[in-house]
């Protein structure tokens, strides 16, 4: 139950010194319990390489601190470290978007992982196919092509759904390996495939590729001069397009009337049917525009990354699309926690190959890590534990889980805090009464 | 040309046999989902909890065959072991989402993530040199089972007669949890707590017991899978060897509309769409087109889902924490 706190004016209404203070309050109150699972997750780690003692060498004490620190260096001890980091964290966050916009319309995006194949596999045609292009036309179209291709896989599976009922997990696990097979299929294909029988495309043209950032940079501040080397700093521009899509992301959910009513549609299909919001057309749309954010996920992914070409059976096993679910859940679906959320996943996962050379902990330790970090806030215990504080120290705002509003297959959420049920309806009830 | 290979596919017993073999690793864990979902808790964890057995059964077995035991006794002991580490796997699951009210969805996630991530380091810990396992021989396997004079009979003897013991497992089990959930008052109660939980607390109906107890059992069936999986069909244990069956056994209990039966058909579609793409892959000159052909069975399912299917109508309560009196 919330701490009754008497609020007779609006946040507005108040001085600024007053309000900073109510913001700080706010964002600290979401902050903290997601923290202290990171460190509760950090400390039960430590206790499974205390009692496995992967490296027996040295001390499992040692062994603990070697393992966090090259966990730290390999993340985010360097600018390469960082570098490398956010070459992971740049699709991620697309990935994140799209399985986030789904949830907040109450559908469950499992789909992210085909519809990042099918945006890169899009990319890659049309980078190979029209390689005389410029890099201005030639990226943007690409670009697009990959927007356009997730956007039919995953809106398939929401027209599916909208209009036949089937359901969305269904749909987009069946979805997802159609677009890991054909992918493979034409990876394999005449003009796209390696001459050389190995089972990968042609690397994209230099003109295909988007620049990395170390290389604007010395266009821009050095005057062509190799100040910063693009081998060492592998980061592409993808990273402020992630950063601009979160944007998007974040005004077509609270500023538009879009997301208004994709958020009443997954908060209570019954109730959106009743305001009159074209509930079949929007579950269309979201599960549109969620393929394609995941579809620029797979083609920056591709493009980034010089040299890199799509080898097959490569998406069936990339667990970014995977990643994406624990991200949009662990940044409860918000802009902002969606950033943070994947740069801790992100960084766990770049720093794990560190910890595994340095510390010699197998890098599977990070996963662990990972999804103590979503069982801690997904069970709540730390409000639990707020309880234990002193009053003056307790937030204020009770930080609750938006994600938790999927549909009814999928998931219900309690009200908390009133002890009534939520009236969860599933999309196929309101067709019955037609 | 493609119609007779494909016929010939069809008719043949391998074909039917490898299906059967898939659609019992199936339909264990989506019998599971079944009864969990059935008494209002959301379990996308097969995927975490198979794997979490396969790893168990093959890692006991080897470890009580270095103790010396009898070989069959080993296998017994590690199929147990599947068991119970998929059922741990469930209490956990259950736990967070029954005690803790928590979203069932996250917990499932995170199941899933910490049975690859748990799997994956203990096989690397727990091996010399982090090598991971060796094959094991035959003699540490799960036996296929041969009726006596059954299995000569022509096709159906090969493919009905000569399986695995664990698929004659779970036929029982299939016929058992249909049984179970719509003939027995145990069932009555569990779907009634799916449904409608305040109605059936008012009846006396322990809700969160019940749900404990389902989802403890899928935990359970899906451990068995892992080690039909682990020591039945493959042999070995490789990390994330269960590649997406679990979300497949998942995609079947909804296709199924959480139905034991229903789903057992699904699952046996899905079976047969394995069963049919290895023949296929002779098919043509051009090994590239068996990608293509690997897709009919998810292209079928999918024109299945939405022509004959249609809707899924999940148990009422499924997903909702309950909170007894409509107070916290």
């Amino acid at each position: 139950m919330t701490v009754s706190v008497k609020q007779p004016e609006t946040p507005e209404r108040r001085p600024f010194a007053s309000r900073l203070g109510l913001s700080a309050r706010k964002y600290g109150a979401a902050l903290g319990p997601p923290v202290f699972a990171v460190i509760l997750a950090m400390i039960v780690g430590a206790i499974v390489i205390l009692i496995t003692r992967p490296d027996k060498t040295v001390d499992p004490f040692t062994n603990i601190i070697n393992a966090y620190s090259a966990l730290f260096t390999g993340s985010y001890g360097s600018l390469g470290s960082i570098s490398d980091t956010l070459v992971r964290v740049s699709p991620l966050i697309f990935a994140s978007i799209s399985v986030a916009i789904a949830f907040r319309g109450g559908l469950f995006n499992i789909g992210a992982a085909g519809q990042m194949a099918v945006g890169a596999m899009a990319a890659d045609m049309i980078g190979l196919t029209f390689t005389s292009w410029p890099s201005w036309i030639l990226i943007p179209t690409m670009l697009l092509a990959s927007i356009l291709a997730g956007a039919i896989w995953g809106g398939i599976a929401g027209f599916l759904k909208a209009w036949r009922g089937a359901h969305e997990v269904v749909t987009t696990i069946m979805l997802n390996w159609i677009a890991f097979y054909g992918t493979d299929f034409l990876i394999n294909s005449a003009p796209f495939t390696a001459p050389f029988g190995v089972t990968q495309t042609i690397a994209l043209p230099p003109n295909a590729q988007l620049p990395p950032i170390a290389g604007v940079y010395n266009q821009i501040f050095a005057n062509g001069q190799p100040v910063l080397d693009t081998f060492t700093y592998k980061i592409d521009i993808s990273i402020f397009f992630a950063l601009i899509a979160l944007v998007v992301y974040w005004f077509i959910i609270s500023r538009t009337t879009f997301g208004y009513e994709i958020r009443v549609i997954g908060q209570n299909p019954k109730a959106a049917k009743y305001a009159g919001i074209p509930t079949k057309r929007n579950i269309f749309l979201v599960m549109a525009i969620a393929g394609g954010f995941a579809g620029l996920a797979g083609s920056t992914g591709l493009m980034g990354q010089p040299g890199y070409n799509l080898t097959a059976t490569a998406f069936s096993v990339n667990p970014t699309g995977f990643d994406a679910i624990a991200v949009a859940l662990l940044g409860q679906t918000t802009a902002i926690g969606i950033l943070l959320a994947s740069l801790l996943v992100g960084g766990l996962r770049s720093g794990s190959t560190a910890m595994q050379s340095l510390a010699h902990v197998d890098p599977n330790l990070v996963l662990i890590i990972e999804a103590l970090v979503l069982f801690f806030v997904a069970a709540e215990f730390i409000p639990a534990l707020r309880r234990i504080l002193p009053r003056w120290l307790r937030p204020r705002f009770v930080p609750t889980l938006q994600a938790a509003t999927i549909d009814s297959t999928v998931i219900g959420v309690p009200a908390k805090g009133n002890g009534e049920e939520q009236n969860v309806v599933e999309i196929s009830d309101l067709d019955k009464e037609e | 040309m493609f119609f007779q290979v494909l016929f010939h596919a069809l008719t043949s017993s391998n074909t039917w046999q490898t299906a059967l073999t898939f659609a019992a690793l199936l339909v264990l864990p989506a019998l599971g989902g079944v009864i969990s979902e059935r008494s209002g808790v959301v379990n996308i964890a097969m995927e975490g909890m198979m794997l979490t057995g396969a790893f168990a059964s093959v890692m006991f077995t080897l470890l009580f065959s270095s103790l010396g035991v009898n070989n069959s006794l080993c296998v017994i002991l590690g199929v147990l072991a599947a068991i119970l580490a998929g059922g741990a796997m469930a209490l956990i699951h259950g736990v967070v989402s029954i005690n803790f009210k928590a979203n069932q969805i996250v917990s499932g996630v995170a199941i899933n993530i910490i049975a690859l991530g748990l799997t994956s380091y203990l096989l690397f810990v727990l091996t010399p040199a982090g090598q991971g396992v060796p094959s094991l021989p035959p003699s540490l396997r799960l036996p296929t089972l041969t009726w006596g004079p059954l299995g000569n009979i022509p096709w159906l003897g090969e493919v009905l007669f000569q399986q695995n013991v664990i698929f004659y497992v779970a036929i029982v089990i299939l016929i058992g949890v249909q049984f179970l959930l719509f003939r027995t008052n145990i069932g009555l109660r569990i779907r009634a707590v799916g449904e409608h939980p305040q109605a059936a607390d008012t009846a006396g109906v322990n809700v969160r017991l019940v749900r404990y107890l389902c989802v403890i059992s899928s935990g359970l069936l899906s451990g068995l899978a892992g080690a039909y999986l682990a020591l039945g069909v493959a042999g070995l244990f490789n990390a994330n060897m269960t590649d997406g069956r679990g979300f497949i056994a998942l995609a079947a209990m909804i296709f199924g509309k959480y139905n034991p039966l229903g789903t057992a058909v699904a699952c046996l579609i899905f079976g047969l769409g394995y069963g049919l793409s290895l023949p296929l892959q002779d098919l043509s000159s051009n090994p590239n087109l068996t990608y293509l052909l690997q897709t009919l069975p998810y292209v079928f399912t999918l024109i299945a889902l939405v022509g004959i299917v249609g809707r899924t109508t999940p148990p009422a309560a499924d997903g909702i924490p309950y909170e007894p009196g409509g107070a916290e």
